[in-house]
């Protein structure tokens, strides 16, 4: 049974699904965002965006393109958490939000586990900046709070080429023998979180990794943030060649970080109607006022001001069958629902829009 | 209903055949032309035009998560067209699957492989595969630098387990046949190895990459597949390499074996600048080996970026990149690295890789054995092949552009000496007949009775770069899909896939393996059909045995 609410009131779903289409129609600048949504509520929004002329952006883009910002200026090497469980005999663990980002992380990198049998010396971890993160026995760090990060980086990047270091609030000593230890690594793995790091400080630590391995072998790990944002970048990726801000205002996809920015077009009265998805929680739209909302949200909890229509959609993995990107595995898997329930998917759910769409026109 | 294609010249290399006829459809085949005197439900003419089955792709790197990545990585190489073709949705966008689909039918291609799907990315690649439009796809699932296998080679476990493991990837990942990508040197760099050969033993397992790839070749040829393994050898890219490729060639012994890209090993060390073409040398022994069969991975000037899961050579090719970025992903097994690169006309190893190329496409006799490749997007973009059709088939153009490429590039080659011509008969040969046969994909690659009308109607231009870049019409299962060059609708195919014959004592071994190694399941590894959507996303072809 489909849960709908227009103004906050129950309603039908194909009557929501009609005031919904009607909003979309007399919409001049659309904007399909929070996209918290499996591969193909991703890949029914953006054939949406395409029909309609809107733009395509994430809730968690702002994090997700600081590390894009770097691997397309810079390039990056990078390996998954299951082959950094397995292979990796130093880990380099940068920022106080890895665990939050990602709650599991020390099962991914069996952080107090065995490993690859292959590797036949012990494991050393050094946290850089890790803020009030718990560390684990035998775990080292270097500086406490985030706002340390890129000068600890650069001095690290300099101490590293051999060359002198200014003053960073942690001793040049440190600095040294984390270098020192750094080029002993056979097989180093960095990790970090964009969301601690800015897009120069991520080319700095990717820069060291690069450096490293003109003598052993380094590679790294950008902790993704959640509501399947990679598995939706992928998708977005192959349908249009472009990354999330994305926009076909001009009947083509044109990319632009800052044009597109979802909530900047909000704030500037330049979206007029917001199509918000959030299938595996109830996220709310980061703004205050703005132009009316149509919300596709697993539950029905508030999202401060009643959107304009709601509809109940299921949470990926867990009503209905799913594909997802998996952190750990670094690829997009499939997940069975683990438990079945009728509720629309968002993928439905968006093409039954459309439909309702095409119906109105 | 039955389509009638009439009055054109019929060139249908499988069954000999080449003169002026009808061809006849019917439900999606190619049908026994009735009577004289029947009549069609629609008549398409095709008087002084060129008619052949839809061509066939065995190497184009076109779906899967290095693929996507390389788009990312590169925003700036591929803008959006201005121009939407209302009825054919994302296919304007500058690099999309969709623009994929397109891109391909217009040219009178019908069926394309996707050659470097690793086995835990399988679903990523079967779903951009499913957004590819109006053609049919495969994958090749890449073995030879997962942990698995090498553990198998090393414990010394005997030929059927391998030939099960074999099987049970073919399965999970829903693909058609098996590659090995410089066995043995993606582990290697994992270790600190920065070179590695084909009797290079990889540490820690201790057998050599050679002992890898006869392993494979012996397993897939064991399980009945059709397509022999798939060899994309050791040293890619590097002067003196063809001695690699030469060595690789000797170990076929007898049994199938197909090397990938082979003009990516055709280079010697002579000449003053100790970079040379060894194409002659290659060829030779190609025509002496009628187990092998080769692709040429033909190299064309442009900006184009080098996608590969030869993890070892991408990591020594980052210094080389055009523009300077590159990623280098070293995920289970071989990894994967994309790095950008632009073939400039002016630079002496970019013209010799241009002649080798060539010369191989020339100086290998049997039209049967040798694919007609770019290795896309890594020698060329697959947009180029009419231009390539063109060279192949017309001696005086490749002397226009010899003149116009370094004297001292050209003179380490034996390109300027090669008189032969291609015909439209080789042409097909190489494109059609030969593919299908390769794959194992009887019903396609040729125009008899029985097979799938995929036909390509092509007007018999003195141009034939104009000729092959706009068909003017394609036939996809018996449905019209382009007319003069532009496609007309979209509509859906398949990812063919093998599924041999296994034992399951290797699925009960498969999921202890993944629970041990990685605490999951292994169903992550396989691809399920809802997953992918659409009602009929793969096609089953039948092995050997």
């Amino acid at each position: 049974m489909a849960r709908a609410w227009i103004g906050g009131k129950p309603a039908a779903l194909e009557r929501a699904l009609a005031e919904a289409a009607k909003l979309l129609a007399a919409s001049r600048c659309p904007l399909i965002t929070g996209l918290g949504t499996d591969v193909a509520g991703a890949r029914a929004a953006i054939a949406l965006a395409e029909r309609i002329g809107a733009v395509v952006d994430h809730m968690n883009a702002d994090v997700l393109l600081r590390d894009l910002a770097v691997l397309r200026e810079a390039g990056m090497m990078v390996t998954t958490p299951n082959e950094a469980r397995l292979r990796a005999d130093t880990l380099l663990l940068v920022g106080p939000s890895l665990e939050k980002d990602a709650p599991e992380l020390a099962r991914w990198l069996g952080l107090d586990a065995s490993r690859d049998d292959n590797a036949a010396t012990a494991r050393t971890i050094v946290r850089l900046c890790p803020g009030r993160a718990t560390l684990l026995r035998g775990e080292m760090y270097l500086g406490r709070r985030a706002n340390q990060l890129p000068s600890l980086l650069a001095a690290l990047r300099a101490r590293l080429a051999g060359r002198r270091v200014g003053k960073t609030g942690v001793p040049a000593k440190a600095i040294a023998d984390l270098a020192t230890l750094l080029k002993a690594a056979r097989f180093g793995v960095a990790v970090w979180s964009a969301r601690d790091l800015d897009p120069l400080a991520i080319e700095m630590l990717c820069g060291i990794v690069a450096d490293l391995n003109a003598q052993t072998r380094f590679t790294g790990i950008p902790i993704a943030p959640g509501d399947n944002a990679v598995g939706v970048l992928q998708v977005c990726g192959w349908m249009t060649g472009f990354p999330m801000r994305t926009g076909f205002g001009r009947g083509y996809p044109e990319h632009d970080p800052w044009r597109f920015d979802g909530a900047r077009m909000v704030a500037g009265r330049e979206a007029d109607c917001v199509l918000w998805i959030s299938a595996f929680r109830t996220a709310a739209p980061p703004w205050g006022e703005g132009p009316p909302v149509i919300a596709l949200t697993a539950g029905d909890a508030a999202l401060g001001g009643p959107p304009a229509v709601q509809i109940e959609i299921g949470r990926p993995g867990v009503d209905h069958d799913s594909v997802e990107h998996s952190s750990p595995l670094g690829t997009l898997v499939a997940a069975a629902a683990a438990r079945r329930s009728g509720t629309l998917s968002g993928a439905d759910a968006i093409k039954r829009l459309a439909a309702a769409l095409e119906a109105a026109q | 209903m039955r389509t009638r294609i009439a009055g054109g010249r019929v060139i249908d290399p499988a069954h000999g055949r080449d003169g002026i006829g009808d061809l006849w459809i019917s439900d999606g085949r190619i049908i026994v032309a009735p009577p004289p005197g029947a009549v069609a439900d629609e008549t398409y003419d095709a008087a002084g035009k060129i008619v052949m089955a839809g061509a066939i792709d065995i190497h184009s790197h076109i779906a899967g998560w290095n693929v996507n990545t390389a788009r990312l990585l590169l925003p700036e190489f591929h803008r959006a067209a201005a121009a939407r073709p209302a009825t054919t949705p994302l296919s304007n966008a500058g690099w999309s699957t969709f623009a994929t689909g397109c891109l391909y039918a217009q040219m009178g291609f019908t069926t394309v492989v996707e050659p470097a799907v690793l086995p835990h990315y399988a679903l990523h690649a079967h779903l951009e595969l499913a957004d590819i439009p109006i053609i049919d796809k495969a994958t090749l699932a890449v073995l030879g630098n997962d942990d698995f296998l090498l553990g198998l080679l090393h414990a010394r476990e005997g030929a059927a387990v391998i030939r099960d493991y074999v099987a049970w990837t073919l399965d999970a990942t829903r693909s058609l046949g098996i590659k090995v990508v410089n066995a043995g040197g993606s582990i290697a760099l994992k270790a600190n190895v920065r070179q590695f050969s084909f009797d290079d033993v990889v540490p820690h397992y201790g057998m050599s990459s050679r002992e890898i790839v006869k392993t494979l070749q012996r397993a897939t040829h064991a399980a009945g597949v059709p397509h022999p393994l798939h060899v994309h050898c050791n040293n890619l890219g590097m002067a003196g390499n063809a001695e690699t490729a030469l060595a690789t060639i000797a170990a076929a012994e007898g049994l199938p074996l197909h090397l990938a890209h082979l003009q990516f090993y055709g280079y010697g060390k002579e000449g003053p600048r100790g970079f040379s073409s060894a194409a002659a040398h290659l060829a030779e022994a190609v025509n002496g080996s009628n187990s092998v069969t080769v692709d040429v991975g033909q190299v064309m000037f442009g900006q184009t970026v080098t996608i590969s899961l030869d993890t070892l050579r991408q990591f020594n090719a980052r210094s080389q990149a055009r523009p300077r970025k590159s990623v280098i992903l070293e995920g289970e097994a071989n990894g994967a690295g994309i790095v950008p690169y632009e073939y400039r006309a002016n630079d002496f190893h970019n013209a010799v890789q241009w002649a080798v190329g060539l010369e191989l496409f020339l100086l290998i006799d049997d039209p049967w054995r040798v694919f007609f490749t770019t290795d896309h997007p890594n020698g060329a973009p697959f947009t180029t092949y009419p231009e390539i059709f063109a060279l192949l088939m017309d001696r005086d153009l490749r002397a226009q552009q010899i003149a116009t490429l370094p004297p001292d590039a050209m003179a380490v080659t034996t390109l300027p000496s090669i008189a032969r011509e291609y015909s439209l008969t080789d042409i097909a040969i190489m494109t059609r007949a030969a593919p299908a046969r390769l794959l194992g994909l009887a019903d396609r690659g040729h125009l008899g009775p029985g097979a799938v009308a995929d036909v390509a109607v092509y007007r018999d231009e003195r141009d034939r770069a104009k000729m092959f870049r706009a068909a003017a019409l394609v036939f996809k299962d018996g449905e019209l899909v382009v007319r003069d060059g532009a496609v007309t609708h979209y509509r859906w195919g398949r990812a063919l896939n093998v599924r041999p014959e296994r034992d399951r004592a290797i699925d009960q071994r498969m999921t202890r393996y993944y629970e041990g190694r990685f605490g999951l399941s292994d169903a992550f590894v396989k691809v399920p059909e809802h997953a992918v959507g659409g009602p009929q996303a793969f096609g089953l072809v039948q092995c050997a045995r």
